[in-house]
Formats: C-alpha cells, sequence, structure tokens
C-alpha cells in the first residue's frame, strides 16, 4: 500500500458548536482531528486505548474517550471539548478544581472535568458512589484523587446551596 | 497540625498555574506544533538481546512524503547518553541491549507515513540469549553485556567493632528474610515528546519536558557535535514525570532530524513505546538478616542488595547507594554490613523514580523491625523507639548530619492516629473479611548527597514592566514548584503575587539551578531567594532614595511598589515598581550560586538534610477474592515549615497512592527480557475508586532550634513508608507476612488455604 494514496472521505460535525468540514481517512482518530487538524489540545493523549481517560469528550451528549472514535463514526456529531467549558468564564467545575487544588501537572485535567461534567448533565445530585463510578475511567498519577474528591465536595456542596436557594 | 483548606488559612492559595490546566488552554510541550513540521518515529529492537548484523533503510527512504532517515551513521557527535555515564546508545550499531534500545529514526510529512516507513526498514539481527536475572548476571560464565563486565556498580557500609558473623552469635533474636520489590512505572500522565526547531545559525531549540533543561543542553551538545550556547531547551511544563523525564528520551532524535532536515521535528511516544523504552523503579532483591539482643536492642544488620538497573547505567550507581544508605534507616543498629550490586540485564532500563531506592530498602527494613518485634513479643513501637536515632546522632552511615528529632517526633504523633488505636474489635460481624491496622516510618536524604556536584543559582531582578522578576533553572512538573516560588516571593518581599513574575524551564533565560530532583528544588529556591533578599533590597531602595529623595532607611518593599514608613504616620505606597523600573538607568539585578548543604565528612552519597515519615493503615483483607483495600490512610510528615498546604498536601496524598500502587498492584512484569504488559489496561495504577476512603496529612514543621536550612522537599518522602504499612496491616488482619510485593491475590488465597487445611 502506498502510505500516500491513504482512501479520504469528507466528514462534516460540529465541535463546540462550530461547523466543521474535513476530509480525512475514515480511520483517523478523533483525538487527532481535535488536536493535530483543529488545534484543540486541550483534550490530551496518554493511552489511546480508552483506558485513561485523558482524551475525554462529550459527542452526542455522552462521555466518550476520543481516541476509541473514528472520522467515519463522527457524520453529523456534536462534540463538546474542555475548551467549550469557558468560552466566557470558568466553569463551577473549573473553579472547583482550583480551590481544591485537584490538579497537579493538570494532563489529566480536562479529561477529568468533561467526565465530572458528564456525570452532572445528566445527574444533578449524584451520590458519592456515582461520583466514584463516573470518575473510575479517568486516571491521575499526580494527585491521588484526594483533591479531585475535595473539588466534587465543593461543588456538591455549592450546587446543593444554589438549588436550595432557587427553592425559596 | 493537621495539614487540610481550613488550617491552611489564606496559604491554601489557587496555583498561579491552574487556570491554563483546567481551560485546556496551557500548552504543554508535547502539545505545540510549528509551520512546516515534520513528524518523527522511532524504530525500537524487536529483540531484548542481539546482535545487528545490518540495517537496510534504502525502502524507507524511498517512500514519498519521507524527509529523512537515520541510523547511527547519522549521529553528528558521540552516540551515547546517560546524566552521569554516557553508556546508552542514541541509535545502536552493532547490538541491541534490550526491548526499546533505538535502531532508527524517521522524519515525514505526516504520523501514518513515519509509521510506514519505519516498517519499511530492514534490521538484520542474530538473536543472543538474554541475561535477565541479576544475580545470575554476575556469574564468571554469563555473557558481558558491556566491556567491563555486568556490575554497574557496587556500594558497601560497615559499622561495628565485632565481625558481622561473630555479632549475630550474640543475638537472642533473629529474621532472616528475603524481600522482592517490583518494576514499577512512572506511568505520568503525558508521555515523552516534543519538538525541535533548528534555527538559521546551524543552534537548535528544543521543546521537550525534561528535569534539568542545562543537561539535556550538555548531552544534546556532545551528541550533535555543536556548542552548548546554541541549544536552547525549554523544559516546561511537564505533565508528570517523578524521575522518568530526568534522562534525554526523545530529544536526540527530533534534534537530529531537524538539523538534518532543516524543519521542525515532532515526537509524541505513543503509551506502548512510551513503556518499552522507558525508565522504570529498580527492582530489588533484598537479603536481609537482623538480630537483637534478648531486650530488644538492635545489635547486627546484614542487609545484601541486588538491584537489577537493565540494559543501560542511567542513575542506577546513585540510586544503589541511595539504598545502601537508608539499608538502617532512623535506627541506631550497633554492628551493620550492607553490601549493594546494580547489575546489568536485557530488561528494561531502570533508572530514577521518586524515593530513588529509598522505597524497596525502607519495605524490607521496615517488615523487619514488624517481624522482629514479634518474635521478641514486645510492641512494635515499643521496639522503635529503643532504637530509634536520637537529636544528635550522626546518620545512618555515621556522616554528621544537621541535628534532628525528626524520627521520634513522627513516630510519638503516628502512634496517636486514631487508626491504631485499637479500642474496638475492628473485625466484629465480619464474615469473608477482615480488617488490620499497621504502621512504618521512615527517614529519606535530600538532595544529591556527598561527592556529587549539587548547585544551584538564583537570579532576582527589577525588570521593564515593574516586576520582580525571580528566575532559577527548575521545572515545573506538576508539583506545584511555581506556586512554591510565588509564595517564598510574596512572603520575603511583603509583595503581591502580581508583582512577582516568575521565570524558570528555559536555558536562555534561567541560571543553573541543577535538576528538580531529589526534593530539592523548595528547599534550593527558599536558600536562593533567603540569600539574594538582601542585597537585591539595598539595590532596589537604593534607586527609590534616589528618585523620591527619601532616605532608604525609611522604606521598604511592599505590595505594587515602595512604601514609606515614618513614626507616628501611616504607611504609604511611595512609588509603584513601575515607576521606580522606568526612573532607573540600570535596571537591580542580583544573582547568586550556591551548593546544596552536603555532609562534610566524605562518604560518597551521604545525605545532609532528612525529612521523616511515617504512615498509618487500615487493610480490609477479602478472603474470598484474596484482594486488598486500604480503607484509611494518615500521613505524619516532618520536614519543616509548609511553604505551600495545597502543594505539600498533593505531593504526599499523590504519592501515597502510588506507594499504594506500588504495594498492591504494580508490576511492569517481564519474560525473556520482554514487556508482558503493553499499556494502561494492563498495567493497573490506582483509580479513584483504589484509594482509601479517608487520608490524613499532619505536618510537623518544627525545626531543631537553631536550624537555619529552612523548609525540606516533600515530593518523595509521601511514596516511602507506604508499603510496609500495608504489610503490616495485612498481618494484623491475617497473621501472615508477605515478602513480595505487589502482593498478589493469589499469594493471600494460598496462604488463607493452608491455614483452613491446616485447622
Amino acid at each position: 500500500m502506498d502510505a500516500n494514496k491513504l482512501i479520504e472521505k469528507t466528514t462534516s460535525f460540529k465541535v463546540n458548536g462550530k461547523q466543521i468540514e474535513l476530509t480525512l481517512p475514515p480511520t483517523y482518530r478523533l483525538v487527532d482531528i481535535l488536536r493535530d487538524s483543529l488545534s484543540l489540545t486541550g483534550t490530551k493523549v496518554a493511552c489511546e486505548v480508552g483506558r485513561c481517560g485523558a482524551c475525554s469528550v462529550i459527542m452526542n451528549g455522552k462521555l466518550v474517550n476520543s481516541c476509541l472514535i473514528m472520522a467515519y463514526q463522527m457524520e453529523d456529531a456534536e462534540i463538546f471539548t474542555i475548551e467549550s467549558l469557558s468560552e466566557e468564564r470558568l466553569h463551577p467545575i473549573q473553579e472547583a478544581f482550583l480551590q481544591a487544588g485537584a490538579l497537579q501537572c493538570g494532563y489529566c485535567t480536562p479529561g477529568m472535568i468533561i467526565a465530572l461534567k458528564s456525570l452532572l448533565d445528566e445527574e444533578e445530585q449524584p451520590s458519592k458512589e456515582d461520583v466514584l463510578t463516573a470518575l473510575s475511567g479517568n486516571l491521575c498519577r499526580c494527585t491521588g484523587y484526594e483533591g479531585i474528591l475535595r473539588a466534587v465536595d465543593l461543588l456538591t456542596k455549592k450546587r446543593h446551596e444554589t438549588i436550595g436557594e432557587g427553592k425559596e | 497540625m493537621v495539614l487540610d483548606i481550613t488550617s491552611a488559612g489564606a496559604r491554601w492559595k489557587i496555583r498561579r498555574d491552574g487556570e491554563p490546566k483546567v481551560t485546556g488552554r496551557l500548552k504543554y510541550l508535547t502539545d505545540m506544533s510549528f509551520p512546516q513540521m515534520l513528524y518523527g518515529t522511532v524504530l525500537r529492537s524487536e529483540h531484548p538481546h542481539a546482535k545487528i548484523e545490518s540495517i537496510d533503510t534504502k525502502e524507507a527512504e524511498e517512500l514519498p512524503g519521507v524527509a529523512s532517515v537515520i541510523t547511527y551513521r547519522d549521529v553528528p557527535g558521540l552516540n551515547g547518553f546517560g546524566i552521569v555515564i554516557q553508556d546508552q546508545p542514541v541509535l545502536c550499531e552493532d547490538k541491541v541491549r534490550y526491548v526499546g534500545d533505538a535502531v532508527a529514526a524517521v522524519a515525514a510529512e505526516t504520523k501514518e507515513i513515519a509509521q510506514k516507513a519505519i516498517s519499511l526498514i530492514k534490521v538484520k539481527y542474530t538473536p543472543l540469549q538474554p541475561v535477565t536475572d541479576p544475580e545470575e548476571a554476575l556469574r564468571d560464565t554469563t555473557i558481558k553485556l558491556h566491556k567491563d563486565g555486568n556490575l554497574l556498580h557496587q556500594a558497601a557500609f560497615q559499622k561495628g567493632e565485632r565481625q558481622i558473623e561473630k555479632s549475630f552469635k550474640d543475638c537472642a533474636f533473629i529474621v532472616e528474610e528475603i524481600y522482592h520489590t517490583p518494576r514499577q512505572m512512572h506511568a505520568y500522565m503525558e508521555t515523552e515528546g516534543g519538538v525541535a526547531v533548528p534555527g538559521s545559525d546551524g543552534g537548535i531549540t528544543v521543546y521537550a519536558p525534561t528535569q534539568h533543561g542545562f543537561k539535556d543542553q550538555l548531552q544534546l551538545s556532545r551528541i550533535l557535535s555543536i556548542p552548548p550556547e546554541k541549544i536552547r531547551i525549554i523544559s516546561s511544563p511537564i505533565g508528570g514525570s517523578f524521575g522518568g523525564k530526568d534522562e534525554l528520551n526523545i530529544q536526540p532524535y527530533i534534534t537530529i532530524l531537524a538539523l538534518k532536515t532543516k524543519r521542525p521535528v515532532k515526537i509524541h511516544q505513543s503509551r506502548r513505546v512510551s513503556i518499552k523504552a522507558g525508565l522504570k523503579r529498580h527492582p530489588m532483591k533484598i537479603y536481609m538478616k537482623t538480630g537483637t539482643d534478648t531486650g530488644g536492642k538492635l545489635l547486627a544488620h546484614q542487609v545484601k542488595i541486588f538491584a537489577d538497573t537493565g540494559a543501560y547505567a542511567t542513575l542506577g550507581p546513585a540510586v544503589l547507594d541511595f539504598a545502601v544508605e537508608h539499608s538502617a534507616g532512623p535506627y541506631r543498629i550497633e554492628n551493620v554490613d550492607v553490601k549493594g550490586y546494580s547489575i546489568y540485564t536485557n530488561n528494561g532500563v531502570a533508572g530514577e523514580f521518586r524515593g530513588f531506592g529509598g522505597n524497596q530498602i525502607t519495605f524490607a527494613l521496615e517488615t523487619q523491625i514488624e517481624r522482629l518485634a514479634e518474635k521478641i513479643g514486645i510492641s512494635s513501637t515499643e521496639f522503635r523507639m529503643k532504637n530509634l536515632r536520637q537529636t544528635e546522632d550522626p546518620g545512618p552511615v555515621e556522616q554528621p548530619i544537621v541535628p534532628t528529632d525528626g524520627a521520634k517526633a513522627v513516630l510519638t504523633e503516628l502512634i496517636k492516629s486514631p487508626i491504631l488505636q485499637k479500642k474496638t474489635d475492628l473485625n466484629a460481624g465480619m464474615d469473608w473479611k477482615l480488617k488490620g491496622r499497621g504502621y512504618s516510618i521512615t527517614m529519606h536524604g535530600g538532595g544529591l548527597g556527598y561527592g556529587r556536584p549539587d548547585p544551584s543559582g538564583a537570579r532576582l531582578s527589577l525588570n521593564e514592566e515593574g516586576k520582580l522578576e525571580v528566575s532559577f533553572g527548575f521545572e515545573e512538573c506538576g508539583q506545584g514548584l511555581i506556586s512554591t516560588i510565588d509564595m517564598i516571593m510574596t512572603e520575603t518581599f511583603n509583595c503581591d503575587t502580581n508583582d512577582v513574575e516568575i521565570t524558570i524551564g528555559d536555558t536562555a533565560k534561567v541560571p543553573h539551578s541543577g535538576s528538580s530532583t531529589a526534593s530539592r528544588a523548595t528547599n534550593m529556591v527558599w536558600l536562593g531567594v533567603n540569600k539574594l533578599k538582601a542585597p537585591f533590597i539595598e539595590k532596589v531602595l537604593a534607586g527609590a532614595e534616589k528618585q523620591t529623595n527619601v532616605s532608604s532607611e525609611k522604606l521598604s518593599l511592599g505590595k505594587n511598589g515602595i512604601w514609606i514608613y515614618e513614626e507616628e504616620k501611616e504607611e504609604k505606597l511611595l512609588l509603584t515598581y513601575k515607576e521606580l523600573a522606568s526612573s532607573m538607568d540600570e535596571l537591580p539585578s542580583v544573582t547568586t550560586s550556591y551548593h546544596f548543604p552536603t555532609t562534610p565528612q566524605s562518604i560518597d552519597g551521604g545525605h545532609f538534610l532528612y525529612t521523616f515519615a511515617g504512615v498509618a493503615v487500615e487493610v480490609e483483607v477479602d478472603l474470598l477474592t484474596g484482594r486488598v483495600a486500604v480503607t484509611k490512610m494518615d500521613h505524619v510528615i516532618s520536614a519543616g515549615p509548609v511553604v505551600n498546604p495545597m502543594g505539600y498536601l498533593g505531593q504526599i496524598e499523590g504519592g501515597a497512592n502510588m506507594g499504594l500502587g506500588f504495594t498492591l498492584m504494580e508490576d511492569a512484569a517481564m519474560e525473556n527480557g520482554r514487556y508482558m504488559t503493553e499499556n494502561l489496561d494492563t498495567y493497573l495504577i490506582p483509580t479513584i475508586l483504589d484509594i482509601p476512603k479517608e487520608t490524613k496529612v499532619f505536618a510537623i514543621e518544627d525545626l531543631v532550634s537553631g536550624d537555619t536550612y529552612g523548609p525540606r522537599g516533600v515530593g518523595e518522602i509521601g511514596t516511602v513508608a507506604v508499603a510496609p504499612a500495608i504489610v503490616s496491616a495485612i498481618h494484623d488482619a491475617t497473621g501472615m507476612w508477605l515478602n513480595k510485593l505487589p502482593i498478589q491475590a493469589d499469594t493471600i488465597l494460598k496462604a488463607v488455604e493452608q491455614k483452613i487445611l491446616s485447622r
């Protein structure tokens, strides 16, 4: 096979609300499209087998590992990456991560935040069990996870207050 | 003080580099790309040990889109690297010694073409028998992997009047065991990578994470055969390192390819390649025999350490020295005899890793202490207290050290941990699970140790923008060094975070500060700023006096600028730093260079400053699955004043769970010189579900009165004493002693089975 003559196909999809059209080999991975073709390097690449969660994005409302999604699966998809969370100001999850010291090297952080956002989008008041399960697909080698749990505590406390206030 | 958000108060400060990290805006060096950039790939060996008969790159070169293919013939200078010993070939010529050995590299227009080109390179190998057992490697009949044989380094320490064998004759109680520790992987989330950009003057800029930019510069200068001044290394931020990115990794390949093609070249290694080629923690086999008199006084301690350093040296000698030094830990033992061997094999390369040999030896020593206490029939706390070092005692290799009561302070505090209070029966109502509790302590040297150049440097300037600019050659590996520098600066000069500019990680802009390693950076930053404080203030205030005609004695540095103090008048801001900077003809700048404090006695590798730590754990052993869960963990750390509470806590918590992985999960197992694991789906590191439900960190900040050495680093200490604490707690739960890490479920099940059968 001549490496130069890979079959290419035009795929259109939305990333962070923006319509994108790219001509690519159908087996090109979403993580590479984001990082290399669209320069959205907030999505990280670390294991490439769907184990570490560093490349987590939200696709059609579901949390996915972008290393496991290929271009041919992306036609008309709607994708949100870490960059979408702070277009105007920091998302409360991001605020909580900063306050709690939930990051060190920061390489797992975008994926961790996206995974947490996906959980909170689905469940406003998740149990501790839910949180642990939801984040168990995201590896962090620096924090030992205690900081991340502190961030979740801060966040749920805040959400609780906000929801409480709303009811009054 | 229990360290948490509340107790830290106002000093719980949001990291300066936090926002770019949580938004994904921060460009790690592996995120960078440049116009006209090529993608590089390295061809790694197919064999753990083989002769290279020939390398044919013709077909790869002819593939459209390939810009360059390089082999050993294309290395312009020294075909070797290594921080101390340059025995690792950049590109192998006649022999490969491990599965990660580089044989050729390619630069191409796309990653796919580069990958394809690699598959077209034909290397003819004659496989050789791999040497995989360190003890066997030392036999005369074993094939020699390097010209001087298979022994990389040996180290020894003897103490005592009597020969060790004779002193064992005086012992009433003796424990003799063999301990095994695993080949742990750093598993930083960001794999090795970077971009090299050639300059028009024949020089090159390298954007690649490393723990010591200047050392990379020196090594690349030898390899590329161009002067160091022409090589600029940009080395921070780093997506995790833990020691694993201190050595060169992809830098030689991207630089050679970039200089050849005159285009930027990027390599970002896949996890599979990272596992194959990257450093690991030295697996060690430790023979340990320890004896006491009838009362429990330690009389004799004999240790033999066999460390598997793999194919190349890297920091193998220093890691072994560290293990030898810490063999007796914080205990005073009359007769000590330690011998250590660091041995070349065809296994993966082992090198620097958080804890630096301390983790392995502490596991053996502390388990030995617990076993002995059991044998004597006294509590392990009483046993430790009886033999613990005192404030003025020399260091573990009898070298003079800074007086410290850290060992006693840690032990005294640790045994108060609620985890260790045996008021309740932990196992009431448990059917197939058993709970247990245990603890361990450790003593850990900071800095590189006697006989190793360990210099540091710092620069402090008022820059044109009116910022107090502080520059160090240290790196932000994630540990929070930027925040630590920020806090030392704002507290020293009473200024605001916004007044401080921090420059690190760029050889073109910073002084040599040595490596961000050996828990040394915090200590060196504190020392540097304190050295520069007086001369800097003097220069700045002299400038302010000139500008305002107010005597410098009435002036001081503060928030936003220079403040005036006058009796009975309130303080007020007289001049902003910006105004001062624009008024001065010559901006004040002071530099200093200094050395990490070392012991005066010539004992190679002997340390001078130590930190102390203790860990108490509660575990739950599942008798049906053989799984061990650590349910609670308390840490007591004695490392002097806490500079950066968020960073301190993060280092201990993160280190602790890395230690938990070392104890219960992690081993990059090898068979015949090949890794049995290729990725994070089979090499398991702790997830959020694997960590204790409760973790507390207690910081002892007091130092012995008169201590002028400031805060010690805590980058490593959190990992060191975790394993023996867990092993001791498993013993408390089940009655079994375990000598091999990581603890396998089937080992526990077998022991349970035997116990049931013997009933």
